[in-house]
């Protein structure tokens, strides 16, 4: 018994080398492959395959439960709604036949479904499948968040049916015939079409949704696809490697090159660079900045600017941050540029801005949102210590001690400690406590407005300046810091009710929010604007990536010499 | 002729008169236990040669912070400057010439692009803080949290094995119920929940390890106690009416020395990395503090950018493993009885 | 022996039963909520979707709800992957961490029990320090960096394994060793301690004074009693190798389970995390029956009792 059992355990290990033998093997092998494919073929028989990797599995297939990016980008390449964002970021007609028909007030469009947009399964696309996917999400027993998140307020009738339980039926969304949808607002949304493209927004099968009942998304064989891509390989949302294959029923099917796209998820950033570097993957998730100076020079890295800020939400509740010129000093205190280029050292730049560069331009004039303002709070060290010194005397003392709410991961981690630091050596008699949480408790400490400072950020879902402005309300869903100006709900109010059909109007006066919000109250820091950069195999053309929503498209993409 | 036999004289039979007061004599002078166990320990050359960089370590950790001439301020335009030491700068095959290679290979020299004068001997990190005086705090701090929980281990696990193993019966099953569903939640959970319970930080670290640590402790001294209390010394004593108490730490507890020592060498690196696995997956001490385990994480993030920074603290952390190691097994061989030569 | 292990299994049970309850109840003093589009949500959107998870009745009644759930081995509905049931979830990602940990646990046993008894029988030779420095280094680097430096050398650079993903025999080879060089220090500086205890014993002084070899006295009488304190570790070994996943799961991106513990304890998901510890602590306990029972047949001076006789 006993020999035979060491005698197992010998052929084991045994076994072990073996097979780590055979492994080594055939992993050469694949690379002499590779090689070979590299060099040997020529442009027009390159095959049409792409390898990407991606941060997580898809968590949700379902449009109306999905609330993360890469369910987002996922649907946004599977299925389609009434509009896409282009290369440019412009909001283009995809499923929608042209422009929709807008009433006077603009508040009721009417869009017409393209004729030969039609399922996967053969069922033609229709104006019921929208009507039926907007009722689902705002059916509060089917669990979405995104569903209320972006209806209410916006299609008349949500808010009803969401919270009062009103008949589904009541919503402001109705199909006029099988390829006619019209949808009646609250008030006019000047953004409404960049909503489209939003995969909340985006239509499902009446009868295959109840025919799967539970199951429906639950994998690849579950769903059914109206996109450039069906899933051809998912095994529901915790399957690490997934496959898109090219829909031959789509209406545009002849401009899709891609015949295969497979995904990998990757946690580790470095873990991604090398499966790249060992040509195992064409396309990395983003790089943490540690890696970007790496690549500073490399034509194969793509870098964009994206339109998330971060910014220092100072709680109004304390004593000292009441104070206007503490508050200013605090501001005007932070070297940005230091942080941005030896910390975070990824090409992020500096913001002085609560709304993003490079995000929204206005409609009349086509200026960049940033351009009127400039910039604001920037960083100066006089201003700042005299801010200081009389905020003190306005409070009547000479210590001020404020506890400091930052992030915890890699990058914050440096950031928090930076701002810290620089906050206490320039302003006499600051002390800052630091504390680091993960992100779930600091947002329930956020809603309990249980912090001081707090390093956060913001990254839009659709191209307006007011997914920015609407943060700072007096009582807003996400102001927690009881920021409260008349002044500044009033200019909201009027951008959203007296200028709502005056675009250019009423973009100027969220400017003018803007310059009230930082200028006037100080009531954020804005620290610094977030720049993306990732790997791409310089065999991939047309690499298109979007600013709000789903963050890729693969469709234009194809694979060259 | 014959040899005529050579007489002895007969004064030379005179009978030795025994002493009897000198038959007790001990000739060597009498060692106690622990001076016993020195006298071996002495013999192990790599035992010897690991107390002396072991101490060494610690003298570093208690004084090295203060030796570099700069502090831990952040400087931002000294972030990220690899290792330099003026005296030993023009030896080539030292990494301390102040200069850095990049992913094409060629040779970037910080220093004198910045035109900054002081040198920093293992480098700054991306705040600009010296790492030398870093990476002594940082020893500093994770020895305090490895001895502290070890130590807490070894009295807890000590004594409840020992308890457990000797009494047996239905004392045994109880406390092994215990452990088996204290050591059933995976560690993981204990530490998050007291970390997010208290002010998280060193102490909070600490008791997370110890809480969980202690579990390993009790189980092999329970092992120990198991076999070792039936066997005759035991038996020998209890039957001579020695107490459990004394039968315990005095009978059996020498017997286990060696294992427990062996245990407890694992524990201190086990709680130093544990410590490191914690600032991983993003549980680790909050900044401005700093251990080893932090650096080496923080090291590893830019590893093929900034290699010294990894570098640098894995070797003090090897150090300090292989030290605690070879010393362990130089103590075990030194103070298990039945080693005796 | 029979009644014993029915005794024992009737304890598992309790044990498991009692950490379902505590790991219920303390998770419920976690801070944070557990929606991942939470920052986006009002008030009111997020007690619609509390309600809609139940989270927003008595604690005790999420209690016994849980536990007639359990009972009926239905462990929740995940959170952050939508409504996906948490069974299905584990049953998806313990295939390539079961894989792992099994290999790694075999591999890294056997070698290091075979590294101790070199380094035993040849106590203070080269092979004995080098037993001990490969025992050592295994110890003394962190697990990430060694997992990281083995992808960075021998894939990347070498490329004789793949680099990282989960798509066959050959791409589990470098997890495996990484995962492994933990079990081996282990069992190397055990084994090594206890054989040299065992060849100094009475017994092993007279088999070799018969003549017995010294491959017979090793292996033959020394190893079976040496084998016991390793046997002790195994069981922590087996948890070891669970907190391992989490980093080299991550570090060689394979879809397991131990990954998916770290994301969901980052994000709240309380019936992932829930499903998870119940899963690590049956298994565990599990383990620590077996290593009674072995530890019963290996040395025979330990009798298994089921507590009065």
């Amino acid at each position: 018994m006993k020999k035979y059992s060491l005698l197992l355990a010998i052929m084991l290990v045994v076994s072990v080398f073996m097979s780590a033998c055979y492994g080594g093997d055939s992993a050469e092998e694949q690379n002499e492959n590779n090689e070979g494919n590299e060099s040997g073929e020529t442009a027009s028989d390159v095959p049409q395959e792409l390898r990407v990797m991606e941060t997580s599995a898809i968590p949700a297939m379902d449009t109306i439960l999905a609330s993360d990016t890469i369910s987002f980008t996922t649907m946004n390449n599977v299925f389609e709604g009434l509009y896409r964002l282009s290369a440019d970021q412009e909001p283009v007609p995809a499923l929608a036949e042209g422009e929709p028909e807008v009433n006077e007030e603009g508040t009721v469009y009417t869009f017409k479904i393209k004729e030969d947009a039609v399922w996967s399964n053969g069922d033609p696309v229709t104006a019921n499948d929208f009507v039926y996917a907007w009722q689902r999400a705002l059916n509060p027993d089917s669990g979405s968040s995104y569903g209320p998140y972006l209806m209410e307020g916006k299609i008349k009738g949500a808010s009803e049916v969401y919270n009062d339980g009103a008949a589904p039926e009541t919503l402001g969304a109705v199909a006029v015939d099988d390829k006619t949808l019209e949808v009646t607002l609250e008030k006019p949304v000047s953004y409404f079409v960049s909503l489209m493209a939003f995969p909340t927004f985006f239509p499902q099968n009446q009868a295959f949704v109840e025919e799967q009942g539970e199951n429906y998304a639950s994998n690849a064989a579950t769903l059914v696809y109206n996109g450039p891509f069906v899933l051809d390989n998912w095994d529901g949302s915790t399957d690490g490697e997934w496959t898109y294959a090219k829909n031959t029923d789509y209406w545009d099917a002849e401009n899709v090159a891609l015949e295969k796209v497979t995904f990998n998820e990757v946690k580790d950033p470095q873990t991604a660079v090398n499966a790249y570097e060992a040509g195992e993957a064409d396309i990395t998730s983003k790089l943490s900045s540690a890696l970007v100076p790496q690549y500073e020079d490399d034509p194969n890295m793509v870098s964009w600017l994206e339109p998330t800020v971060f910014w220092i939400k100072m709680n109004q509740t304390n004593e000292a941050l009441q104070n206007i010129n503490i508050r200013r000093a605090l501001a005007l205190s932070i070297n940005k540029q230091a942080l941005t280029d030896n910390i975070l050292n990824n090409g992020s730049i500096p913001a002085n801005y609560a709304v993003p560069k490079e995000f929204v331009t206005n409609p009349d004039t086509g200026e960049d949102f940033r351009e009127a303002n400039g910039d604001m709070l920037e960083y100066d060290l006089e201003a700042a210590k005299e801010a200081w010194a009389k905020g003190l005397e306005e409070l009547g003392t000479d210590t001020v001690e404020l506890r400091y709410l930052g992030g915890d991961t890699e990058s914050a981690k440096l950031t928090d400690e930076f701002i810290a630091d620089q906050l206490q050596q320039n302003l006499e008699g600051l002390t800052i406590k630091l504390e680091s949480v993960p992100f779930s408790v600091r947002l329930d400490r956020d809603e309990a407005l249980d912090y001081d400072l707090q390093f956060a950020g913001w990254g839009p879902d659709y191209l307006d300046p007011i997914s920015f402005s609407d943060l700072w309300i007096t009582d807003g869903g996400n102001n927690h810091m009881a920021f409260s100006s008349e002044k500044y709900d009033q200019l909201l109010k009027d951008a959203e009710s007296t200028y709502a059909n005056e675009p250019g109007k009423r973009f100027e006066t969220l400017q003018e929010a803007e310059r009230v919000l930082l200028e006037e109250e100080a009531a954020i820091i804005p620290v610094y604007q977030r720049q993306a950069n990732i790997l791409v195999n310089e065999k991939v053309k047309d690499f298109t990536y979007h600013f709000v929503g789903p963050e890729y498209s693969y469709f234009p993409v194809s694979i060259g010499e | 002729m014959v040899n005529p036999i050579k007489r002895i004289p007969k004064e030379m039979f005179e009978p030795k008169r025994v002493d009897e007061s000198l038959a007790e004599k001990i000739e060597k002078p009498s060692l106690s236990f622990w001076q016993d166990a020195w006298l071996r320990v002495k013999k192990n050359k790599a035992a010897i040669v690991s107390v002396v960089v072991l101490t060494l370590l610690i003298i570093m950790a208690l004084i090295g912070p203060y030796l570099s001439g700069h502090t831990v301020q952040q400087n931002v335009e000294h972030a990220n400057l690899p290792p330099r030491i003026a005296a030993v700068a023009d030896v080539s095959w030292l990494p301390f010439d102040g200069t850095l290679k990049n992913r094409d290979g060629a040779i970037l020299t910080p220093y004198e692009d910045r035109q900054i004068t002081e040198s920093y001997w293992f480098g700054t990190d991306s705040l600009g803080r010296d790492l030398f005086t870093r990476l002594w705090l940082g020893v500093r701090i994770s020895l305090f949290i490895a001895f502290l929980a070890t130590a807490i281990d070894m009295v807890i696990g000590v004594s409840y094995g020992a308890i457990s193993g000797y009494f047996g019966g239905r004392v045994d099953n109880i406390m092994q119920r215990i452990i088996e569903i204290l050591s059933g939640i995976p560690n993981l959970v204990i530490v998050i929940l007291l970390i997010l319970i208290l002010e998280p930080g060193i102490l909070a670290i600490t008791l997370a390890l110890a809480l969980t640590g202690w579990v390993t402790m009790a189980r092999v001294v329970r092992g120990q106690v198991l076999k070792l209390k039936n066997q005759e010394f035991a038996l020998a004593s209890k039957t001579l009416g020695a107490t459990d108490y004394r039968i315990i730490f005095k009978h059996l507890m020498p017997n286990m020395v060696g294992v427990i020592i062996v245990n407890m060498m694992f524990t201190i690196p086990s709680a130093i990395f544990f410590e490191a696995f914690l600032s991983f997956i993003g549980l680790g001490l909050k900044p401005p503090n700093a251990s080893l385990g932090t650096l080496i994480e923080d090291g590893f993030r830019v590893m093929l950018l900034y290699p010294y920074m990894l570098i640098i603290p894995s070797i003090v952390i090897s150090l300090l493993m292989v030290t605690f190691n070879l010393l362990g097994d130089g103590l075990r061989d030194a103070l298990d009885p039945k080693m005796r030569d | 022996m029979v009644g014993y292990l029915l005794k024992r299994i009737g304890l598992m049970l309790l044990t498991l039963f009692i950490v379902i309850s505590l790991t219920f109840f303390l998770m419920k003093l976690i801070p944070g909520s557990p929606f991942s589009a939470a920052a986006k949500l009002n008030e009111t959107q997020r007690a619609i979707m509390a309600a809609k998870y139940g989270l927003d009745q008595p604690v005790p009644v999420q209690y016994l709800k849980y536990m007639t759930n359990v009972l009926q081995g239905d462990l929740g509905v995940s959170f952050q992957f939508s409504n996906t049931p948490v069974t299905e979830l584990i049953a998806k990602r313990i295939g390539p961490s079961a894989t792992l940990g099994l290999q790694a646990m075999i591999f890294g046993t056997i070698f290091g029990i075979i590294l101790g008894v070199i380094a035993a029988l040849r106590q203070n030779t080269w092979m004995d320090y080098g037993s001990t420095l490969v025992a050592v280094l295994g110890k003394s680097i962190p697990s990430f960096v060694f997992a990281a430096m083995l992808q960075y050398f021998i894939a990347v650079r070498l490329g004789w394994f793949p680099v990282a993903f989960w798509r066959g025999y050959e791409y589990s080879i470098l997890p495996t060793i990484a995962l492994a060089i933990f079990p081996i220090s282990i069992a190397a500086r055990f084994m090594r301690t206890e054989m040299i205890e065992v060849l100094s014993s009475d017994y092993i002084v007279l088999a070799r004074a018969k003549g017995a070899s010294s491959f017979e006295v090793a292996f033959k009488h020394a190893l079976r009693n040496a084998l016991i304190p390793v046997v002790t570790v195994l069981g922590p070994l087996a948890v070891s190798l669970i907190t391992g996943s989490l980093v080299v799961e991550r570090v060689f991106a394979i879809p397991g389970l131990g990954e998916q513990f770290v994301t969901s304890i980052n994000v709240l998901d309380y019936p992932v995390i829930m499903g998870t510890t119940i899963l690590f602590a049956a298994l565990f306990i599990f383990v620590v029956l077996i290593v009674d029972i072995l530890y019963s047949i290996i040395d025979p001076r330990i009798r298994l009792s089921g507590g009065e006789n």
